[in-house]
């Protein structure tokens, strides 16, 4: 009985000291990128390599996939032009991470390790395990700031802000100050917000508390109260509630949703089926595919929806240029538009700023230099700057309506000044 | 009061959906005892194929619906039937969890590969991402109502009612009224049972399967305007709905049909008035795996075997005897090479999927103490990894050093295992699993939401450990310290089986209760296998963590562990190396595939889920099953030369025993029955005026190895076995025993207990294959007859105890063997207790009134052969003599008895020719008048027999 534990021991022994002397003498990391005198991982005299992570496949349903589209279109843009600096981007496609955290960092792990690119841009996911491997190895990251992950780490950028928001830090008016607009002033108007009974919906009422209160309106009713993981087939329960919440025992000037779009969708229905006439807002239901589906279009009419970035109704030569873009990348199809294409496009678009104000020495360290003190006015997302973006949104945005099956601009795209978030 | 009218309206709506769900479970689970966990991922597959069928091809919405629900999904409850679920019924349960989890992954991901193919061969297919509000059969959008203020209705929501209201009624109809539903409840009852009587089981569970599916797929089709395409949600929607299973017991399909109603009503109502839980987050969340959990724990029928699943027997050892080297060095020199090859071979990106592989491995190796040595299915496994890895991060955050942080983590992994191990003490098998998942939820959706826990999205930093000179930061460090790792804890696990521990725990796992008699504490013991499994699983789960420097709330929920439970047990629950195997697979088979075989997402999935139908082959998984069949070969091979094969050997030496050992001299048959039946009205005067005024054939009886000659002229032996030797895994019970019996004549086999009867009664129905000899049934060779075959020509065992379905009414089990009405009349005139209470359940029938009524249909249709053992058993004696006349009558028209009795006073009586079976062999045999007290006494005494 002993040999065995003995000899275990020391062959254990053994492998760790050889392990220990192996890792002191490599100094933690096999690879330093961007060391002066060695070579530039993923850069070469004529190329620049860059990756996506994107959630394409998923149990839920709910797929970004579009997002490989639009960086797509915007690197062949990129590249018909002649590239940065000389260098034509090399855009291997994203890498699908399922929504499952794991594959996230494996894809990482992939695209830095065996790909050895230079630059992650878009990702795009529910999900951000791969953040702290990407920040550590030193990869420039650009992707949809929805997570913590984007607020913060040196190498990670949202490509329109960090969006979610600290304390301490700032909170994003636009949506509060928009439907302001909207209903011709804030003052004695009352808002229900309603969220997923879940941290992140908690969060989400938090913030939007704050952030309305301080545009000047009434909080009527404000709960994470909706079931997170398994949809109401019936929601008189809620509707009942919002609609008694207002001033008197009426119903509040407007209900706002920060839920995905399955439950606005019954959500909607179920408001409008009790009568209420007042604005019904929700941020994430800007999908053109949406007016394909009869069902959708009659829940979503007439409501208002946040957009933080320029809406594709509005005209302006980004825009047309945007459009252009994506349908060259289609195959000269006329796709249905959809945000992911743009949190695609507008991702690279912001790598492709950053590397090219980088100069024709590309390395990490120069692209870090350049993205400290970027800033440009007037693109798709508004006015960017770094590294304010990596603490806080752009503060961009606008609202588009749903009527008669279409979106039409109910506020116009605008950057608003944010407010401290304590 | 309109409110609450609305809230139970609308509630119906979900009621309804988790109804047929239910009611599908019931109709499943009955048919071969598994609890099909992809139930919801067959309502998605129709779903997804209405979506496409109906908005993709434009195919009109109501007969898309009605080929999908009526022929597509019951095509597919077939073919999963005939492919995985029958063979998947003869194995142990965890087997059966893991492959039904296998197809809960693997049938969506079918749908849409298959999806992506007619989209790349240019079909109208729409993309299945990203759909909201679709169409269902009624209008798209729907029409809505307001009968009553408050109370508002839609189209959708109407046919939901409609069409669940109709499938309520039909599935009444059929099993109440039709045929086809009486064999299947009396399958439901006791499936060997409708066997013996000629009916196919395996043919009612298809049929069983097919209506199960197509509930599923109704269901689906119902949801789509509701869940839209998200398979996740489906399946949701079916772990809720299990609660209404539950409810019924697995069994009952009207409770599980009305539960299901009542828990969408339920779950509406606390929705509505639950306002006093808003401050705990994501309580409302919770509330159907609450109601799960409850549901399970207050409703759950306290089994023999609670808490375990002792069906499944360890496979052999083949290492069985071998030194320690042989079992373990193949597994050191592969971790010493793995070792190496870290700093040898390995790319970076191999060596941080190996290490991960080897974390993940160390978690695995947790379902190797709950699942492999405690035969309890935990799908909690991952709560376990997320609170240890939270909790760690937590006191990292606030300086704490990685040890004990990790340490710290794993004792709080611990204490969740011992409040989740609390259902455990009561529950067993499925139960338990399903428990286990509801809290694994509950802790998801209530536990990981507390805010100062999870710390939002963000969740906390687990930096890499420094130990000294050692920086763990180096994936290839990391490897190499797992590896190591991976061995102190496959060695100490290893031990820990060995030990006094681990031995109660194998004792509370086959026998509970002779466990508790032998002085070890079940309800300890329990405790201690999930306390130790979740803290295993903690500890691995910092390491995990700290591979990716970072724990979220959301980086393994309740899904992921029975994804994982899946990838273990296919690999194998028994060894923990097996675990450590699983964990590298599951990390390098994904890039393997990736890399070299399919570009497709989907495919992969598929090949994973599709494991499960391996795992019918081999319950025990690969890395058990691949050596033991290596070995099994290279044993063969070897066997080939040196020695006989066993099947020669034995019957050899039986026939050598027999020969020698039969005291009896041979007897010709002809002249001993004939005095025998001239003799018997002499020695039994009562039962003369029921004597058979045909003409007894012969009843002979024969020992040795010698084949009877037949006699020219006559007819064959209604049932003949000769040189019939059987029993059980390989312990042989009956060594080689010739008998037959005559149409028209009663032998009666006499033994004391252990001798043999009983199994030689199951050889003659058919329902244990004989392992040499044979039987013949009308001169026929039936040896190699099912149950069934053997039922079918006209063979009829009545088992020992009762052989009625105790469930059904009595008119119902007559029905079952006589479907004319004029017949189950005649039956009524003849016994009028039975007709003044047809419409009792038989099980409520007392012991004598059951075995009249397991003979009464008989008597009006007489099988060929009846066997009947120990038809007497129980009985008081007036009824005895009913029974033993009945038996009589039945001689007289022509069937030909076997009656088996331990006692032999009575039904010597009736007997032409008697055998007395001792240890497994025929002692004597001979006609009645031959029997005398002292043969009996021998006889049962076992001095007969000279072995």
């Amino acid at each position: 009985m002993l040999r065995p534990i003995r000899t275990l021991a020391a062959a254990s022994a053994a492998l760790l000291l050889a392990t220990a002397c192996n890792s002191a003498s490599t100094g933690g990391t096999s690879e330093k990128p961007g060391a002066p005198g060695a070579s530039v991982r993923g850069v070469t005299a004529d190329a620049i390599k860059v990756g996506g992570i994107v959630s394409m496949t998923t149990a839920s349903g709910y797929s970004k996939k579009d997002t490989d589209l639009g960086a797509k279109a915007r690197y062949d843009r990129a590249n018909a032009e002649g590239g940065v600096n000389g260098r034509r981007i090399d855009y291997l496609g994203a890498e699908d991470d399922g929504q499952d955290p794991a594959r996230n960092l494996a894809a990482a792990r992939k695209l830095v390790q065996q790909d050895k690119v230079f630059a992650v841009s878009p990702m795009s996911s529910v999900t951000f395990a791969g953040a702290d491997f990407l920040d550590g190895q030193k990869v420039p990251t650009v992707g949809w700031g929805t997570l913590p992950s984007f607020c913060g780490p040196k190498h990670i950028y949202g490509f329109n802000g960090c969006l979610v928001p600290t304390p301490g830090g700032t909170l994003n008016q636009t949506w509060p100050e928009g439907l302001a607009t909207v209903l011709g002033g804030a003052r004695g108007k009352s808002v229900a917000l309603i969220a997923g009974d879940s941290d992140a919906g908690k969060f989400g009422i938090r913030t939007f508390t704050q952030g309305f209160k301080a545009a000047g309106f009434t909080l009527a009713y404000a709960k994470a109260s909706v079931p997170a993981t398994s949809m109401p087939s019936d929601w008189s329960a809620y509707t009942k509630e919002i609609l008694r919440s207002g001033p008197g025992g009426s119903a509040p000037d407007a209900v706002v949703s920060v839920m995905q779009t399955p439950y606005n969708i019954g959500l909607f229905t179920a408001l409008k089926r009790s009568g209420y006439k007042g604005v019904i807002s929700d941020p994430t239901d800007y999908d053109p595919g949406l007016l394909a589906k009869d069902a959708t279009r009659q829940a979503l009419d007439g409501v208002h929806v946040l957009l933080q970035f320029q809406p594709f109704e509005a005209y302006s030569p980004a825009m047309t240029q945007f459009k252009a873009d994506i349908k060259k990348a289609a195959g000269g199809k006329d796709v249905p538009l959809n945000m992911h294409m743009m949190t695609g496009y507008m991702s690279a678009d912001l790598f492709l700023s950053i590397a090219a104000k980088a100069g024709k020495e590309l390395t990490v360290e120069s692209f870090q230099k350049a993205a400290s003190g970027f800033s440009d006015t007037g693109t798709l997302v508004g006015d960017r700057a770094e590294p304010k973006g990596q603490k806080e949104s752009f503060g961009c945005g606008a609202l588009v309506r749903l009527k008669n099956g279409r979106y039409e601009v109910a506020v116009p795209f605008k950057c608003y000044p944010a407010i401290p978030f304590g | 009061m309109g409110d609450l009218l609305g809230f139970v309206l609308s509630g119906l709506v979900s009621g309804a959906l988790y109804a047929l769900l239910a009611t599908g479970l019931v109709l499943s689970y009955s048919a071969s005892g598994l609890f099909n966990f992809a139930h919801g991922a067959t309502a998605y597959l129709c779903a997804l194929a209405f979506y496409e069928l109906h908005s993709g091809f434009g195919w009109p919405a109501v007969p898309t619906a009605l080929l999908l629900v009526c022929v597509v999904a019951p095509a597919l409850g077939w073919g999963l039937d005939r492919l995985m679920f029958r063979k998947l019924a003869r194995v142990g349960e965890t087997a059966q969890i893991v492959a039904t989890i296998g197809l809960l992954v693997a049938l969506p991901a079918a749908g849409l590969w298959v999806v992506e193919l007619l989209e790349r061969a240019g079909a109208p297919v729409q993309p299945a991402e990203n759909q909201f509000g679709l169409p269902g059969v009624g209008p798209s959008p729907a029409v809505s109502w307001q009968p009553l203020d408050g109370v508002g209705i839609d189209s959708d929501q109407l046919i939901t009612w409609v069409a669940t209201a109709l499938v309520a009624a039909g599935l009444w109809v059929l099993m109440r009224h039709t045929r086809l539903g009486l064999r299947l409840r009396a399958a439901v009852d006791n499936r060997s049972l409708t066997e013996l009587r000629g009916i196919s089981a395996d043919r009612l569970s298809s049929i069983a399967w097919m209506l199960s599916s197509g509930l599923a797929g109704l269901a689906g089709v119902l949801a789509t305007p509701l869940l839209g395409l998200s398979a996740h949600d489906y399946t949701l929607f079916l772990f809720v709905s299990a609660t209404a299973a539950v409810l019924g017991r697995f069994l009952s399909v009207p409770l599980a049909f009305a539960g299901g109603l009542g828990l969408g009503v339920l779950q509406n109502l606390v929705a509505g008035y639950a306002s006093f839980a808003e401050d705990i987050t994501g309580f409302r969340t919770a509330v159907p795996f609450l109601i799960l959990f409850g549901g399970l724990v207050v409703l759950a029928r306290r089994r023999r075997a609670a808490g375990t699943a002792a069906a499944d027997p360890p496979p052999v050892d083949y290492l069985a005897g071998k030194g320690r080297g042989r079992r373990w060095g193949a597994w050191v020199v592969a971790g010493a090479l793995l070792a190496t090859a870290f700093y040898t071979v390995t790319t970076p990106f191999w060596s941080g999927i190996l290490a991960q592989g080897l974390a993940i491995g160390l978690v695995f190796m947790s379902f190797t103490v709950v699942t492999g040595l405690g035969a309890m299915v935990s799908l909690a496994q991952a709560t376990f990894v997320t609170g240890a890895a939270l909790v760690a991060g937590l006191l990292m955050s606030r300086g704490w050093p990685f040890v004990a942080a990790a340490a710290v983590g794993t004792a709080a992994a611990a204490l969740l295992g011992a409040v989740v191990a609390l259902p455990a003490l009561r529950l067993g098998g499925r139960s338990l699993a399903l428990a286990t998942l509801a809290l694994a939820f509950l802790a998801d959706q209530v536990l990981f939401q507390v805010g100062w826990l999870r710390n939002g999205d963000t969740g906390w930093e687990i930096p890499r450990p420094v130990l000294g000179p050692l920086d763990l930061g180096d994936d290839r460090a990391l490897g190499v310290a797992l590896v190591l790792l991976s061995g102190a804890v496959v060695w100490l696990l290893t031990l820990l089986r060995g030990s006094r521990w681990g031995r109660a725990v194998l004792a509370v796992r086959s026998a509970p209760e002779a466990a508790a008699a032998s002085g070890v504490s079940v309800v300890r013991t329990k405790l201690l296998v999930f306390t130790v499994s979740a803290g295993l699983a903690g500890f691995g789960g910092v390491l995990y963590a700290s591979y990716n420097t970072r724990i979220t709330a959301t980086d393994f929920t309740a899904m992921t562990g029975l994804v994982w439970l899946a990838v273990v047990v296919a690999a194998g629950v028994r060894r923990p190396q097996f675990a450590v195997v699983a964990g590298l697979a599951f990390a390098v088979v994904p890039h393997l595939l990736a890399t070299y075989v399919t570009e497709s997402a989907h495919l992969p999935v598929i090949l994973f889920g599709l494991a499960g139908l391996a795992l019918a082959n081999d319950p025990d998984g690969y890395c058990a099953a691949l050596p033991s069949r290596w070995a099994a070969r290279a044993a063969a091979v070897r066997g080939r030369g040196d020695a006989p094969p066993a099947a020669v050997e034995v019957p050899a030496a039986v026939a050598v025993a027999v020969a020698v050992a039969v005291p009896v001299p041979e007897q010709a048959p002809a002249p001993e029955s004939a005095s025998d039946s001239s003799r018997a009205p002499a020695l039994d005067p009562a039962l003369d005026s029921s004597r058979d005024p045909v003409p007894a054939g012969t009843t002979a009886i024969r020992r040795g190895p010698r084949e009877p000659v037949p006699r020219p002229g006559s007819e064959p032996p209604a049932l003949a076995l000769r040189g019939v030797r059987a029993g059980y895994g390989g312990a042989a019970v009956v060594h080689g025993v010739d008998l037959e019996v005559r149409g028209g004549e009663v032998l009666v086999l006499l033994g004391p207990n252990g001798a043999g009867k009983s199994t030689l009664c199951r050889v003659a129905a058919g329902l244990l294959r004989p392992s040499a000899g044979h039987v013949r049934v009308g001169g026929l060779d039936a040896t190699r007859d099912d149950t069934v075959r053997r039922a079918r020509r006209g063979v009829r065992l009545a088992p020992e105890g009762r052989g009625i379905f105790a469930g059904l009414s009595i008119e119902e089990n007559l029905a079952l063997q006589l479907p004319a009405p004029e017949d189950r009349d005649a039956v009524y005139a003849r016994f009028p207790a039975l007709a003044s209470r047809r419409s009792v359940a038989a099980g409520s029938l007392s012991g004598g009134e059951q075995q009249i009524l397991a003979l009464a249909p008989l008597l009006q249709r007489p099988p060929t052969v009846l066997v009947a053992d120990e038809p007497s058993l129980g009985l008081a004696p007036r009824v005895v003599d009913e029974v033993f006349r009945l038996l009589t009558e039945l001689r007289a028209s022509g069937t030909a008895l076997l009656l088996v009795e331990e006692k032999a006073a009575e039904v010597l009586g009736v007997a032409d020719t008697v055998a007395y079976l001792s240890q497994g062999g025929i002692a004597w045999s001979g006609p009645r008048s031959e029997v005398d007290t002292d043969r009996l006494a021998e006889a049962y005494l076992g001095t007969g027999v000279r072995r």
